[in-house]
């Protein structure tokens, strides 16, 4: 009798706790760089989640649930990553991850939740592996990869450079190897000629040695792909040195953000890189996007920002769909879905998990990026190479 | 015929005057390590701390509203008290040991690693900026150049010149000299042995403070700025003979204009490696370096 009363108990105790789960709130992980190297790219992360968080849940929520939003600092450290992204799946009990900006955090966090049998996605990361060779069926990316960057920056230079000689100038890692690679790839195959490459340590102080070379190739278009304080450095020594006199500077999405504009100031001016995002894109949907950013965080959006803003009505979109927030379920619906975003309507390709989206090639001037030319989604995304599933 | 002078004028002469201008900054380090062993036969292993200091020094002046010019004067001033003082202080108490080479050795790897650490704690990991005071380039021939590195140029071979007047030209400069040629015969002649060693320490520091100044500006100021310069200053005066002020200069000059006109045809990442393997080579052949000794020369 006693013991008929416990199971009574205890089978109603459950019903209400998963009746509950499905009445509550659908918790989201955020496992972002609050702190440290990349903590501006955290915060316009973190920006564009909780605007759009607020934005949905004054609307009534995804299927009548509020959405919360949980963080995590990853220090921008794959291994931190790794323990955070744990700790919210098991004690947590996130429905959803996203927020990670390192590749190296991406990848890691990815087989986390492949563990977990939970689903991620990233708004930041750009290395083309993580929906390519290394792509999971638990990881999505809302974001355009390098490859796409590379593609649409290459389009621009085949127009108004046709057949011009590239030099490149990379950071010498895995980031700076891989972009320079891919932009050769993409720039030759449109007909631009290689007149030289060389690398430069990561952190490197004086680039004046690398010069001689530059100056002896004779290029009409430099590509580099340094990023931070190393852009200040080469952008300023380039300019005292004469050396970007009749040189167009082109160069990877991440080289000249708004965290080091203002750090280069003048000799930013000219540089063309290929993006997913720009806050002059003329769209209704951006320019509302834009304003609303502006007034709450009292910044401009930039790629991270927008993109971030985006995901949350990715998952919105599947979820609705699927009717469910059962992993397997949301997966099958976020394959193929198109949502909208401050870029337009975007599509997730179902091969490899990669959004498409139209690309822009973005020129700095005046300490503002301004569009100057654009790749449908179809042209920049290149072939589907992900075997996993 | 015309592209081969193209691309003297073009190409080579400025990636020339550019290894002039890095050569220039190296031999002022090496000065000041070639100075304090050849008189003290003290190898100070925290001559790439002093150098950051200085440019911290110049930082810290900056930061009290004073201009580039102010920390370009009292930085040395500054630095020749705290080379004095060390010198008085800590390298005089082992320095009469019989085992002097290894103790200063061990006392001053000792120094850079505290003050390194120092560094860190008051002024953070993080580089910082110091903007260059000459700001725009200078156009020649065809060939455009930064003024600030122009005026490094300038003034290293001003300073350079100076030091070798007052070593070979002035009576302090003879003291010095005789200290290092015989230290009891010195002393029984008048000569004030310890403050000559002190303050010739002191002039070093100074030397090397200065540099981290006049430096600052296009490296950039960070704790550990001084360690990967300091290995050029090294080698220069391994293979320009300990203790040889003509040494240093030559030496660090040559070399500047091998690594400058090499990174034309192969990766500047190359220099370090290059570097060290002509002092490997100069070490097996002539170990006692090109040139002659303070002192003896």
């Amino acid at each position: 009798m006693k013991l008929k009363l416990i199971a009574t108990l205890i089978s109603g105790a459950t019903v209400s706790l998963s009746a509950l789960a499905q009445s509550g709130p659908i918790r989201i992980g955020v496992v972002t760089p609050l702190s440290g190297t990349y903590a501006g790219i955290g915060q316009q992360v973190k920006w564009g989640l909780d605007m759009a968080a607020k934005e949905i849940n004054a609307t009534g929520g995804v299927m009548g649930r509020q959405l919360e939003l949980i963080y995590e600092d990853e220090e921008a450290n794959p291994a931190v990553a790794v323990q955070k992204a744990e700790k919210l799946f098991q004690v947590g009990k996130v429905d959803f991850l996203t927020g990670t900006v390192n590749s190296g955090s991406t990848l890691a966090v990815g087989q986390v939740a492949e563990r977990n049998n939970r689903l991620i996605a990233t708004t930041v990361s750009f290395a083309d592996s993580i929906t390519a060779d290394k792509c999971s069926p638990n990881v999505f990316r809302v974001n355009a990869r390098a490859g796409m960057q590379s593609a649409a920056l290459a389009e621009w230079m085949a127009s108004t450079k046709p057949n011009a000689n590239v030099f490149y100038l990379g950071p010498d890692y895995e980031m700076g190897r891989s972009t320079v690679a891919a932009f050769k790839a993409a720039a030759e195959g449109k007909g631009a000629k290689t007149v030289g490459e060389v690398f430069a340590p990561l952190d490197n102080k004086d680039y004046s040695p690398f010069f001689g070379q530059i100056r002896s190739a004779r290029p009409a278009v430099i590509y580099t792909s340094v990023a931070g304080n190393d852009t200040v450095r080469l952008f300023t020594q380039m300019a005292e040195f004469g050396l970007s006199r009749n040189v167009q500077v082109v160069g990877a999405s991440g080289t000249v953000t708004s965290q080091n504009l203002a750090a280069i100031g003048k000799a930013a001016d000219g540089f063309v890189t290929g993006v997913g995002y720009s806050p002059s894109i003329d769209l209704p949907e951006n320019k509302k996007f834009v304003t609303a950013f502006e007034a709450a965080n009292k910044a401009k959006p930039d790629l991270y920002g927008a993109d971030s803003y985006g995901v949350l009505f990715f998952y919105k979109a599947a979820v609705e769909q699927a009717k469910s927030t059962e992993t397997d379920k949301v997966r099958a619906a976020m394959r193929g879905i198109q949502w909208s975003t401050p870029q337009g309507v975007k599509t997730m390709r179902a091969g490899d998990h990669q959004a498409m989206q139209d690309m822009y090639a973005v020129r700095v001037n005046s300490g503002q990026f301004e569009i100057v030319g654009k790749v449908a989604a179809n042209a920049a995304i290149g072939p589907d190479t992900c075997s996993k599933f | 015929m015309s592209q081969v002078l193209e691309w003297l004028q073009f190409v080579l002469a400025p990636q020339m005057i550019n290894g002039l201008s890095i050569g220039v900054a190296v031999v002022l380090m090496a000065l000041g390590l070639t100075i304090i062993f050849g008189l003290l036969d003290v190898i100070n292993m925290a001559h790439g701390e002093f150098y950051a200091i200085g440019a911290y020094v110049a930082v810290a002046i900056l930061g009290l509203g004073l201009s580039f010019w102010w920390a370009l004067v009292l930085t040395p001033v500054l630095m020749a008290v705290l080379g004095y003082v060390t010198e008085r202080g800590l390298i005089q108490r082992v320095f009469h040991s019989k085992d002097r080479h290894t103790l200063t050795l061990l006392l001053t790897f000792g120094i850079a690693v505290v003050l390194e650490d120092v560094l860190k704690i008051i002024f953070g990991a993080n580089p910082l900026r110091i903007e260059s005071p000459i700001s725009g380039g200078t156009e020649l021939l065809g060939l455009f150049f930064p003024n600030y590195r122009l005026f490094v140029m300038g003034l290293g071979a001003l300073l350079i010149a100076s030091v070798w007047l007052l070593v070979f030209r002035t009576s302090l400069g003879a003291m010095v000299r005789a200290a290092a040629y015989d230290r009891h015969m010195s002393a029984s002649l008048g000569v004030p042995v310890s403050r000559v060693y002190a303050a010739t320490f002191a002039f070093g520091v100074a030397l090397a403070g200065i540099s981290g100044v006049l430096l600052a500006p296009i490296y950039s100021v960070f704790p550990t700025m001084g360690r990967d310069f300091v290995l050029i200053a090294f080698s220069v005066v391994i293979i320009g003979s300990m203790g040889s002020i003509k040494g240093a200069v030559l030496a660090g000059l040559i070399l500047t204009q091998i690594q400058s006109i090499s990174s034309l045809f192969i990766s500047p990442v190359w220099n370090d490696p290059l570097l060290f393997g002509i002092m490997v080579l100069v070490l097996m052949w002539r170990p006692q370096g090109l040139f002659g000794k303070l002192g003896h020369a």
